[in-house]
C-alpha cells in the first residue's frame, strides 16, 4: 500500500508527465479507434443495406447493364415461379444527396422483402396503378428531408429534374432494417423505369427458391426459361461482388490502421516506459530498503495499467470524434471510386472498441513491464546509476539493429521473392517498417557520434553537446525517435507512391485523351452512363470544325468471371489513337476493328491472370462468345478492369445502337471553347442536360477525383505524424526535466539562457533531422513496395516509380520541424532552469 | 553590465525589511582589512524563500568579507544556508536585501545576462555531484570555460592539457565522465574550475561523495593548485578535514554567520 502511495505521489508531483503518459495512450488509442470505427461503420452500412435489399431472396436473375427483358418476369410468374419479384434499382440526386430508388412490384414483394412489402401496402393499390410519380419513404429519411405524406419530392436524374410525391411515410420493422434501407425510396417498377430511363427492362428478378429437390426442380425450370445473356445466380453474389470490389480499398485502410496502431503502440510504450525509467533511482532505493523484485515489478506494472486505463478512457471518445471526420472521407472515396455509398453515422463497433481498448491497456502494461523488470532485476546500486542504464540500453542497440536487418530482408523476400497475395504483401511492408524501426537507435547513435565534430565546429560546445546528447538520451528518446522515423517513413513511402500514381495517371490521360471535346450525360458512380439522344453523334459530326466523332458504350455484362465492365468503341478515322498499350499481339487493332477479339485493361488481366492470346468468355444476348485477348492496355478508370470490343461486334451481338459517350475530334486550329458552343447549339434542347468537356477539363477533373481519393490516406499520414510528434514532445519534455541538473551546471559555468535554448533546440532539431534522414531509405523502399507490389496485387495497375527530391527534402523538414515544435516548450523550460539548482542541496 | 536588481536595503524577495544592523566583527574578519584587499563583501544580506504561505528565512542580516587569496570554509548543519550563500556569491541568485560586492562590483544590481557573464569570467565551480557535462569528454569539459570566454586558442588547449596532467589524468582526455571513478571526476572538476583563471573558486561539498582517501587526494590537489595561483576560495563543507585546510572557517547557524577560526 505504501509502495503504491509512493508511486502515485510521484505522479502527483509530476502532473505534466502523468498527463503526457495519459495523452500518449489516449492518442494511440484514438487513432486506432478512428480508423477501425470508420472502416467498420462503412462496412456495416454496406452489409445492412445488402441484407435489407436481398431480404429472403435466394437467387437473382441478371443480364448485366442491359437488364432483363420485362417479359421474362411475366413468363416466370406464369410458370409458377413464386415468390419472385422484379427490381429496377438506381440512384437519383435528392434534396440532400444521393437517394436509392428501389422499383418493385407492390404485389409481389411479400415473402421476399417484408419491410418493402409493408411500404408498398401503405399505398392504395389503385393509386399504384394510376400514378407514376409516387414514392414511399421510411420515417428517418422523411424526417431528415422534412417531408410528409402528400409533399412533393424533387429529384434529379442525369441532369433532369423530376417531381415526385410522397405517397406514404412508413416505419421500418426494426432498427437493422431501418439502417439497411436508409436513403432508400420505394417506387413502383414502372416509375423506376421511367425515372431511370430503363423502359421495358428490369435490373434483376429476385427469387425465393427452397432448398432440396423441389428447389432443384424449380431452378432447372428457371434455367429453361432464361434467354441468352441472362444468368441466374445466388442472391448474395451481387453483394459479394460489390464487397469484393471494395475489398482492396478496405484492406488498404486496415493497413493504415495497423500503421497507426504501430505508431500508437510506440507512443504508449514511450510515454509509460518513460515514467518508469525516470523512477529508476527510486526503484533502486526501494530495492536497497528490501522491497522484493516481484512486488516492485507488480506495483510498477499496476501503475502502468492504471495510466493505460485512464488514457484508454480518454482515447475512446476522442477516437469516436475522429472517426466521424474520417468516415466522411472514406464514404466519399468509395463513392468516387466504386458506387454510391452513403453512411451518415459512426457505428459503435464493439470489436473495434475492444481492440483499441485492449491495445491501450496491454501496450501500457507491456511498456511498464519491460523497464520495471530491468530496473527491478539489477542490483540496487546499479539501479541508482543513470550511466548504467544508458550503457545497458546501448548494449541492446547492435542486436536490435541486427534483428532489424534480418526482418527487413524478410520483408524484401515477402514483397519481391514470390507471388503471394495482398496480405503477404502487407506482411512484407510491415516487416520492412519494423525492421527499419529496429535499426533506428543504432543509426541515431552512429549519426550523432559522426556529427558531434561538425556540430562542435559550427556551434561550439553547445553543438557538440547537442549531437552527443541525442545519443546519450537514447534510453529516453529512442522510442520517440523510432515512432518519428516510422511516421516519416510512411509519409515518404505514401507520398512517393501517390506521386508515382498521379504521374502515371497524368501520363495516361495525356496519351489517351486524344479528342478535343467529350460529351456525356451525368450519372452516379458505379451506375451505367445514361444513353445520349439518338443520332446525336451524327448531328455533331456535321458541326463546322468537327473532323470526326468517336462513340462509346459502357455497360456491365455477364461473363465467365461474373459481371464485368464492357466498353464498345467506334473510333472512326482516329484508329487506336488513345489506346495506351502495355502488350499487344500482331495486327491487334485491325483484328479488334473486325470484331475478331477484345482488348482488356491491365487490372482485368491482373485479376484474372490473362495475357495476349488467352480467351475471355462473354455472355451476349446472341449466346456466349469466346474472345481472344488481342492486347492489354493501360487504364486507370476502374480497378476492376474492363473488356473493350469494337462497336461493330457489340451492335451485332447486343442489337443495341445506343451511345453513352462521344469524343469529338476537331480540325486543326479550331478553338475548343468555340467548338463547345457550336456543339451545344447543334444539340438543341438536350444540351442543358448533357456535359461538354474539353480534354483539359477531363484531365483536371480526373486528377481532382484522384486527389480526393487519397485525402483519407493523407489524413491518416498526418495523424500518424502528429501522434509521433506528441511522443517526441513527451520524451523531450521529460528529458529536459531530468537534465535540469546538468543544465544548471552549464548555467553556473556561464552558459546564457539563449545558449541553453540553442543547445536544447539543436538537440531537438538534430533528433528530428536524424529521424527524417533515416526515414529516406525505408521510405523509398516502402514507396517501391507500394507501387511495385501492393498496387499490382490490390488493383493490378503498374505505376511508374517517380521520386521528386523535394518530397524527400520536405520529409526531412517535416521531421525536423515536428521535433523542433515538440522541443520548444522543453527548451523554454530548460532555459529557465535557475543555475542555483546545481548546488545539490541547501546545506 | 546593466543594473536592474534591487538596491541596498530594498526588499526584492520574501525576506522582510528590517532596520540595518551594524556589522559584527567575527565574520567581517577584522577591521584591519583594507577595502583594496577585499574581494567579496556581504553587508546585511538577507535571503528567504516562500514556504506554505509564509517565508522561510535562510540568511538573515549576513555580513561577510573575504580577502583576495584567502580560502574560507563555511560549515553548518544541513539547511543552515551554506548552498544559498554560495548561490548568492556565485550570482546564481540575488539577495532579497543587503549589499553583495565582488571586487567592488555590486552583484545585486546585475541583470541575468550580466550575472551569467560574471560567472563565466570570474568564477570556478566545484559541485558535489552533477559536476561534469556527461556529453563532453574530459578534455572538452576543461575546454568549455575557455570556449565560453573566447579563449579557446592553442595556448588555452596547451594550458588545459597541462592542468589535466597536474591532476593526474593525462591519457584520459577523450574519456567520457561516465567511465571515470568518483575521484577522477572530482579531479577533472577541480581542473575545470581553475582552467580559465577565475578570481574566485566556489566549492559545494567538493569531497562529499568521495571516500576518505580519495577525498584527501582531491583536497590536496585543490589546495595546492589554488595556492599556486593565489586564488580566493569559498568552500561549503561538512568535512572537518576540508574545513581544517582553509585559512578561515565560518559557521552558519540559523541564518547567521559566526567566525570559528582564523589562520
Amino acid at each position: 500500500m505504501i509502495l503504491a502511495r509512493a508511486g502515485w505521489r510521484h505522479h502527483l508531483r509530476h502532473p505534466w508527465q502523468a498527463a503526457l503518459a495519459i495523452l500518449g495512450v489516449a492518442l494511440g488509442v484514438a487513432v486506432v479507434v478512428a480508423v477501425e470505427l470508420a472502416n467498420a461503420s462503412s462496412e456495416r452500412a454496406f452489409t445492412r443495406s445488402a441484407e435489407a435489399l436481398t431480404g429472403q431472396a435466394t437467387h437473382r436473375i441478371t443480364a448485366g447493364t442491359a437488364g432483363v427483358e420485362e417479359s421474362l418476369y411475366t413468363r416466370l410468374r406464369h410458370a409458377g415461379i413464386r415468390p419472385s419479384t422484379p427490381v429496377v434499382e438506381g440512384h437519383v440526386t435528392g434534396p440532400d444527396g444521393p437517394l436509392r430508388v428501389l422499383g418493385i412490384d407492390p404485389w409481389a414483394e411479400s415473402g421476399v422483402r417484408e419491410a418493402v412489402a409493408g411500404a408498398a401496402r401503405a399505398v392504395d393499390a389503385a393509386l399504384w396503378l394510376d400514378r407514376d410519380d409516387l414514392v414511399v419513404l421510411f420515417r428517418d429519411d422523411a424526417r431528415r428531408l422534412g417531408v410528409t405524406e402528400g409533399d412533393p419530392l424533387a429529384v434529379e436524374v442525369a441532369g433532369r429534374e423530376h417531381r415526385l410525391e410522397v405517397a406514404a411515410v412508413v416505419e421500418a420493422p426494426d432498427r437493422l432494417t431501418a439502417e439497411g434501407l436508409r436513403d432508400t425510396v420505394v417506387v413502383d417498377v414502372a416509375t423506376a423505369q421511367e425515372l431511370l430511363d430503363r423502359l421495358g427492362r428490369l435490373d434483376r428478378i429476385d427469387l425465393v427458391i427452397p432448398e432440396g429437390a423441389a428447389g432443384a426442380v424449380r431452378l432447372a425450370r428457371v434455367q429453361e426459361l432464361l434467354p441468352d445473356g441472362a444468368v441466374i445466380g445466388e442472391a448474395q453474389e451481387g453483394a459479394a461482388a460489390l464487397d469484393e470490389m471494395t475489398a482492396a480499398f478496405r484492406l488498404n485502410l486496415t493497413a493504415f490502421s495497423l500503421l497507426a496502431l504501430l505508431v500508437g503502440a510506440l507512443l504508449i510504450y514511450n510515454a509509460i516506459s518513460f515514467s518508469v525509467v525516470q523512477r529508476r533511482a527510486l526503484i533502486g532505493r526501494l530495492r536497497a530498503l528490501g522491497v522484493g523484485r516481484g512486488r516492485l515489478f507488480r506495483a510498477v506494472v499496476t501503475e502502468g495499467v492504471v495510466l493505460g486505463i485512464a488514457g484508454t478512457l480518454a482515447g475512446l471518445p476522442l477516437g469516436y470524434l475522429l472517426a466521424d471526420g474520417l468516415l466522411e472521407l472514406v464514404t466519399r472515396t468509395i463513392t468516387d471510386l466504386y458506387f454510391v455509398h452513403n453512411v451518415r453515422e459512426v457505428a459503435l463497433a464493439p470489436t473495434a472498441l475492444f481492440m483499441a481498448a485492449a491495445l491501450g491497456v496491454v501496450a501500457a502494461a507491456l511498456a511498464a513491464a519491460a523497464p520495471a523488470w530491468e530496473a527491478a532485476s539489477v542490483a540496487p546500486r546499479t539501479a541508482l546509476d543513470r550511466a548504467t542504464l544508458e550503457g545497458r540500453a546501448r548494449r541492446w542497440v547492435r542486436p536490435l539493429a541486427g534483428g532489424g536487418l534480418l526482418l527487413g530482408a524478410a520483408g524484401v523476400g515477402l514483397l519481391w521473392g514470390g507471388s503471394g497475395g495482398l496480405v503477404v504483401g502487407f506482411g512484407g511492408v510491415f516487416a520492412l517498417l519494423v525492421g527499419a524501426a529496429l535499426l533506428v537507435p543504432w543509426a541515431v547513435g552512429g549519426l550523432a557520434d559522426a556529427l558531434a565534430g561538425p556540430a562542435g565546429w559550427l556551434l561550439g560546445a553547445p553543438g557538440r553537446m547537442a549531437a552527443r546528447g541525442v545519443a546519450a538520451g537514447l534510453s529516453r528518446s529512442g522510442v520517440a525517435a523510432v515512432a518519428l522515423v516510422v511516421a516519416v517513413t510512411a509519409v515518404i513511402g505514401v507520398t512517393v507512391m501517390i506521386d508515382s500514381f498521379r504521374g502515371s495517371l497524368a501520363t495516361w490521360l495525356d496519351s489517351t485523351l486524344s479528342a478535343d471535346v467529350y460529351v456525356s450525360a451525368p450519372s452516379q458512380t458505379g451506375e451505367p452512363p445514361p444513353e445520349l439522344p439518338p443520332q446525336l453523334h451524327e448531328r455533331l459530326a456535321e458541326v463546322e470544325g468537327v473532323e470526326s466523332v468517336a462513340t462509346s458504350r459502357q455497360l456491365r455484362v455477364p461473363s465467365e468471371f461474373g459481371e464485368i465492365q464492357l466498353r464498345a468503341f467506334d473510333h472512326g478515322p482516329v484508329g487506336d489513337a488513345g489506346m495506351a498499350y502495355k502488350e499487344r499481339g500482331p495486327a491487334a487493332w485491325d483484328r479488334f476493328e473486325r470484331g475478331e477479339g477484345a482488348y482488356i485493361t491491365e487490372p482485368f488481366a491482373a485479376h484474372h491472370n490473362l495475357e495476349v492470346g488467352d480467351r475471355v468468355a462473354i455472355r451476349t444476348p446472341a449466346g456466349e462468345r469466346h474472345l481472344p485477348v488481342l492486347a492489354v492496355v493501360h487504364d486507370y478508370t476502374t480497378s476492376q478492369g474492363a473488356v473493350f470490343v469494337a462497336r461493330g461486334f457489340y451492335d451485332e451481338h447486343w442489337q443495341d445502337d445506343a451511345v453513352d459517350g462521344l469524343a469529338v475530334h476537331a480540325g486543326a486550329g479550331i478553338d475548343t471553347d468555340a467548338l463547345i458552343a457550336a456543339l451545344r447549339e447543334a444539340t438543341g434542347d438536350e444540351a442543358g442536360v448533357l456535359t461538354f468537356r474539353s480534354d483539359a477539363e477531363i484531365r483536371r477533373l480526373s486528377l481532382e477525383v484522384f486527389d480526393r481519393t487519397f485525402a483519407v490516406t493523407r489524413v491518416l499520414q498526418l495523424l500518424a505524424t502528429i501522434v509521433a510528434a506528441v511522443g517526441v514532445f513527451g520524451a523531450l519534455l521529460a528529458l529536459a526535466l531530468e537534465r535540469s541538473g546538468e543544465v544548471a551546471v552549464l548555467r553556473a559555468l556561464g552558459l546564457t539562457p539563449a545558449q541553453v535554448w540553442t543547445l536544447e533546440l539543436a538537440r531537438t532539431g538534430l533528433l528530428g533531422a536524424f529521424a527524417g534522414v533515416l526515414a529516406i531509405v525505408p521510405g523509398l523502399a516502402l514507396a517501391l513496395a507500394l507501387t511495385d507490389v501492393i498496387n499490382q496485387r490490390a488493383f493490378g495497375w503498374s505505376l511508374q516509380f517517380q521520386v521528386d527530391p523535394a518530397v524527400l527534402a520536405q520529409a526531412v523538414a517535416l521531421a525536423t520541424v515536428a521535433a523542433l515544435l515538440a522541443g520548444l516548450y522543453p527548451a523554454y523550460r530548460a532555459a529557465r532552469v535557475p543555475p542555483g539548482e546545481a548546488m545539490r542541496e541547501d546545506g | 553590465m546593466s543594473a536592474t536588481s534591487p538596491t541596498d536595503g530594498q526588499a526584492a524577495g520574501p525576506c522582510p525589511t528590517k532596520g540595518r544592523q551594524p556589522p559584527r566583527s567575527p565574520a567581517q574578519g577584522g577591521a584591519e582589512r583594507s577595502a583594496q584587499d577585499l574581494l567579496i563583501q556581504l553587508q546585511g544580506v538577507c535571503k528567504g524563500y516562500p514556504e506554505g504561505g509564509g517565508v522561510r528565512l535562510v540568511l538573515e542580516d549576513l555580513d561577510l568579507a573575504i580577502r583576495r587569496g584567502e580560502s574560507v570554509a563555511v560549515i553548518g548543519p544541513s539547511g543552515s544556508g551554506k548552498s544559498t550563500l554560495l548561490n548568492l556569491i556565485g550570482a546564481m541568485e540575488a539577495p532579497d536585501r543587503g549589499a553583495l560586492r565582488f571586487d567592488g562590483m555590486d552583484l545585486a544590481r546585475l541583470d541575468e545576462t550580466a550575472r551569467t557573464l560574471f560567472r563565466r569570467r570570474h568564477l570556478g565551480f566545484i559541485f558535489q555531484q552533477l559536476n561534469l557535462v556527461p556529453t563532453l569528454t574530459v578534455l572538452e569539459n576543461l575546454l568549455l570555460p575557455l570556449e565560453l570566454n573566447g579563449a579557446l586558442d592553442r595556448d588555452g588547449r596547451r594550458h588545459a592539457r597541462a592542468l589535466l596532467e597536474r591532476v593526474g589524468l593525462q591519457g584520459r582526455e577523450g574519456t567520457f565522465p561516465e567511465h571515470l571513478s568518483g575521484g577522477e571526476r572530482q579531479r577533472v572538476a577541480v581542473a575545470r574550475a581553475l582552467v580559465h583563471g577565475p578570481g574566485l573558486l566556489l566549492a559545494d561539498e567538493p569531497t562529499g561523495s568521495l571516500d576518505r582517501e580519495t577525498a584527501r587526494t582531491v583536497l590536496g590537489l585543490f589546495n595546492e593548485l589554488r595556492r599556486e595561483r593565489g586564488m580566493t576560495a569559498l568552500i561549503a563543507t561538512h568535512a572537518s578535514e576540508v574545513a581544517a585546510a582553509a585559512d578561515r572557517v565560518v559557521a552558519l547557524q540559523g541564518g547567521r554567520l559566526d567566525e570559528v577560526s582564523a589562520a
